[in-house]
């Protein structure tokens, strides 16, 4: 067996390259050696006999070389007289060259702009050592939807696990200022000594942390981004060792990172600082730190065996953990990439299905087109034939061109792509993973070359199927009948395709369009807001904060056209805000549910004036005024959804809660109607708002500021970077209107649909090219029959329909098919919809409808122009 | 020395190997040395030319070859004719036949 393989691998390589050196010289040793013994035979001597060969012979060297060039140059000839012929022939046929080229490029271009995307979040190797041994270890929890960790179970993991090489984490990162001159505002992320190591990366310059600097009190070291050792130090070499003072406390640099260092999160932070944590004080305390813990696998451990070998743990920790908790408390173990893409993973493979559709569609074009060619040049090849052309060297031939085609599509593809990609980064919400750094490369243009070379065989290679025959050459026949059946097949397919393109891109368009329609439960017009973050340094007493954040609602308030001034620490409809359990809800009189959590809670620190600003209705009792503000009490107002959960038809008002189960008491004043709190897609939470009073314990060092003005929100926002600098310049102020931020939570959808509905769009034109191709095709090959129909008497009409009819049979039946594979794929957009089913009747109907018109008219005008034929003229045709 | 050889009018060779491998698969030194025997020694291949004409038709895939033992237990490179060589054949002898039927009329005139 082994030995039939090396045999098919020689001939293999000889027919392409030629006999390789080692065979002619033994073909031609074997030669002298018969020789010779000849001579011997004749009574020579040994020495004399091989002499006399050798003469005879003569240049042996010469005649290897000569065996040689006899081969590639017939084969390389032969290449270089078919490019040219290629050449030629495109030349003759512009009209089509141009079409063929163009096509290609449309489906090379957009699904290499597209993998290129895609590729960074499905398949890319991660920058770390050994990648896929990184996984991300936790609980989750219905609190947070990404595995986190507690301290105390942490260190006892670290302690105890089997699975894993190391257990690290980090504990997140936070607004943190270099405070020299020129103040800068950085973020810094903590993470444990055993960090970089375990994901086996290292600095660019200076030395990892040691255990010793991640203890508490240890004197402080940082590691610095890239970036930051780019922008701040211009790459000066001697900052590892400097000092330098964030938030106010020296630090010293000991490294600086690589310039493609990420978080395993994919946080972006500029310093890296030790946790300094004491895992003694840790193991305590219950629940601890919150973290993110990473670990990498020991060789040849999957996954599943480490989410097998944590759960002995894992049941251990359970057993802490308060008892209502433990049902809907998971361990999860998951790899790196899918903690990253975590929810745009199904978007990706959603992209790069539509976009394969797409080359198919490309593909199917090109290879009607050629069919069409070669329908028209089967008198050529079948004269050719005759004359003595072999058929492979008519298929080489055929081949040639089309991979030229290909090639010419697949450069241009290139350039197409590189635009493409340029266009998805400017219109790309932020959170596509990586989409920063795609950037076309070798391997990607290689995967277009690929991709257009298949398509260019694939294609090529399907006129010369059938076998011209005698009566070819004649060119009586109704050329084409076979291709015919075949190109009619191709263009069904196209319409089944694009259809389920349409239908994919109505869905998502509709759900867009349901995300920004929902009522919010507010009101996002005339609202400017920002998000200040006061520094560590001058801010660190609760004083403070508060008196920088009353001073400037103050000056707010005297705006000309400021009309509600708020302060809050979130805002809705979506992003962060605080939340807890519903079973840490303690309220008066009533005992605290048995089992369960009870789901989770949003609560925001709010002031008076919120209510008003948000145009948020109070439905029930009252809102609260600027006299609760200097109260002793504590205030707050539920929403309305909370109420009827807690309390469901007693009063609320008057009634006291405790929140967190410790601290102080909250008289219910009010109730509030509902707001969005869970994002545009999310679900929505109960939602209750406190008093922020004239007492520093209710604020922090973090705010939302809200105006609502009834004049331009440009001039507004202006107003509010004057202000803010005037009390204090260092604090980094980004202002935006409520509206902008809503818009900005439908970024994703609107993206994923506007890339959806231009891969349909072009889907459906390539299609429709294909239609009105095979038509015109067929009305041209027919014009005889048509004259021929119409001096028998056939009116137009008939022409018409005769002609129209064979078009909307195949535009009938690749509806009808499309429609069949829409109807079991739309499911896999899944959580992609909001407000829509996967099967959505007016969706589908109305791409139905769509594709039926577009199809329609490609059919009608070519077959129109059959039924305008002269019959006189037409019976002339050939 | 050796017999007087006639010089090969261009384009013979490959007609001489095609025909002679029409009778049987051979191998270059056999191809030789038939053309030679049959010929009554008067045609000597020279070997210089043998082999890359031999190459040259393989090229042009009217001829294709194999490695196979020979009369003497030697690996050697064994050639046949193929299909697309054998319809050459036939064209070549019979342009050959109208060829040297035409010459023979010439030189008969004069």
């Amino acid at each position: 067996m082994p030995l039939r393989i090396k045999d098919l691998w020689r001939r293999l390589c000889t027919t392409l390259f030629g006999a390789s050196g080692e065979e002619v010289d033994e073909e031609l040793s074997y030669h002298i050696a018969r020789e010779t013994e000849l001579h011997i035979a004749a009574g020579m001597t040994k020495e004399e006999a091989r002499r006399q060969a050798m003469i005879a012979f003569g240049g042996i060297e010469k005649t290897r070389e000569q065996c040689h060039e006899q081969r590639t140059a017939a084969s390389l000839k032969t290449v270089l007289r078919d490019v040219r012929y290629a050449f030629r022939g495109l030349r003759r046929a512009p009209a089509f060259a141009i079409t063929a080229v163009l096509t290609f490029a449309v489906g090379i271009g957009a699904t290499t702009a597209v993998f290129t995307v895609v590729d960074r979040i499905l398949f890319r190797s991660l920058p770390y050592r050994d990648a896929s041994r990184l996984v991300s270890v936790g609980i989750v929890a219905p609190i947070e939807p990404q595995e986190f960790m507690l301290g105390y179970t942490y260190y006892e993991w670290q302690d105890h696990q089997t699975p894993f090489e190391t257990l690290m984490s980090w504990t997140g990162s936070n607004n943190c200022d270099l405070t020299e001159q020129s103040a800068l505002r950085l973020t810094c992320a903590s993470v444990e000594a055993n960090f970089l190591p375990a994901l086996g990366v290292g600095p660019l310059l200076g030395r990892n942390f040691t255990a010793e600097e991640d203890r508490p009190n240890a004197p402080k070291v940082a590691l610095i981004s890239y970036q930051l050792w780019r922008s701040r130090y211009g790459r000066d070499p001697s900052v590892v060792g400097k000092t330098v003072s964030l938030d106010g406390t020296p630090v010293r640099i000991i490294g600086v990172l690589n310039k493609d260092f990420e978080l395993p999160t994919l946080d972006s932070a500029d310093v890296l600082v030790p946790e300094a944590i004491d895992p003694a004080s840790q193991r305590g305390a219950n629940p601890g730190r919150v973290r993110w813990a990473f670990a990498r696998l020991k060789p040849g451990i999957t996954i599943e065996q480490a989410e097998a070998a944590m759960q002995p743990l894992f049941q251990q920790m359970l057993t802490t953990v308060p008892p209502q908790f433990r049902k809907e408390v998971h361990l999860r173990v998951r790899s790196l990439r899918d903690r990253q893409v975590h929810d745009a993973k199904l978007a990706a493979w959603i992209l790069l299905g539509a976009v394969v559709l797409v080359l198919m569609i490309a593909c199917a074009n090109v290879g009607s087109l050629l069919l069409a060619r070669s329908s028209i040049r089967q008198r050529e090849f079948a004269i050719r034939r005759a004359l003595g052309a072999s058929k492979a060297r008519l298929v080489r031939q055929i081949t040639t061109e089309s991979l030229v085609l290909a090639l010419i599509g697949g450069i241009a593809g290139c350039l197409l792509a590189a635009v493409l990609l340029r266009i998805f980064q400017a219109t790309a919400p932020l959170g596509v993973p990586y989409l920063e750094k795609a950037h076309l490369d070798l391997r990607v243009i290689a995967f277009a070359v690929i991709v257009s070379l298949l398509c260019g065989i694939l294609f090529g290679l399907v006129p010369v199927l059938p076998k011209p025959d005698a009566e070819t050459i004649v060119g009586r026949t109704a050329i084409g009948a076979p291709h015919g059946r075949i190109r009619q097949l191709l263009v069904m397919g196209q319409i089944a395709v694009s259809l389920v393109l349409l239908a994919g891109a109505s869905l998502l368009l509709r759900s867009l369009w349901n995300l920004q329609n929902q009522p919010l439960g507010m009101s996002t017009k005339g609202l400017v807001t920002t998000t200040l973050s006061l520094g560590g340094l001058h801010y660190s007493k609760p004083e403070q904060q508060m008196a920088f954040f009353q001073l400037l609602e103050e000056r707010l308030r005297k705006l000309p056209g400021a009309d509600a001034v708020a302060i809050s620490d979130s805002l809705p409809p979506g992003g962060w805000h605080h939340d807890h359990i519903y079973a840490a809800l303690r309220i008066e009189g009533k005992p605290l549910p048995a089992e369960g959590t009870g789901g989770t809670v949003a609560w925001r620190w709010v002031t008076p004036e919120y209510f008003r600003a948000l145009t948020i209705p109070i439905l029930q009792g009252r809102g609260f005024t600027e006299a609760d503000r200097a109260s002793s009490n504590h205030f707050m107002i539920i929403s309305h959804s909370l109420a009827r959960y807690t309390f469901q038809n007693e009063d609320p008002i008057g009634r006291h809660v405790q929140p967190g189960l410790e601290g102080p008491w909250y008289t219910i004043v009010g109730v509030a109607a509902d707001v969005k709190n869970g994002g545009l897609m999310g679900t929505d939470e109960p939602e209750y708002y406190r008093l922020r009073r004239n007492s520093p314990e209710d604020w922090s060092r973090d705010a939302s500021l809200t105006v609502a003005t009834s004049i331009a929100p440009a001039a507004v926002e202006r107003w509010i970077h004057t202000e803010v600098a005037a009390l204090d310049p260092t604090v980094p102020v980004v202002t935006e209107t409520m509206t902008q931020r809503v818009s900005k939570l439908a970024d994703r959808p609107r993206f994923e649909a506007a890339l959806l509905a231009l891969f349909a769009m072009i889907g459906v034109l390539l299609a429709t090219m294909g239609v009105y191709g095979v038509i015109a095709f067929l009305v041209a090959q027919r014009t005889s029959e048509i004259g021929v129909r119409m001096a028998m008497g056939a009116t137009r009409l008939d022409i018409l329909r005769l002609m129209g009819m064979q078009g909307l049979r195949m535009v009938a039946a690749g509806t009808l098919a499309g429609l069949f594979i829409a109807a079991i794929g739309s499911h896999a957009l899944g959580s992609l919809l909001f407000g829509v089913q996967p099967n959505d009747a007016l969706s589908f109907l109305s791409v139905c409808l769509l594709l039926a018109i577009v199809g329609a008219l490609a059919t009608l005008v070519p077959a129109s122009h059959a039924a305008k034929v002269e019959p006189s003229q037409a019976l002339r045709h050939e | 020395m050796s017999p007087p050889s006639t010089d090969l009018l261009q384009g013979t060779l490959d007609l001489l190997i095609l025909k002679t491998l029409a009778l049987a698969p051979m191998h270059g030194w056999g191809i030789a040395q038939r053309i030679q025997q049959v010929s009554h020694e008067l045609l000597q291949v020279g070997q210089g030319s043998l082999y890359p004409a031999l190459h040259r038709l393989e090229a042009k895939r009217w001829i294709s070859s194999k490695w196979a033992p020979s009369e003497n237990n030697r690996r050697a490179r064994f050639y046949s004719l193929t299909r697309l060589g054998r319809k050459q054949l036939e064209s070549e002898l019979e342009n050959w036949k109208r060829v040297a039927g035409a010459i023979a009329l010439v030189l008969e005139e004069g």
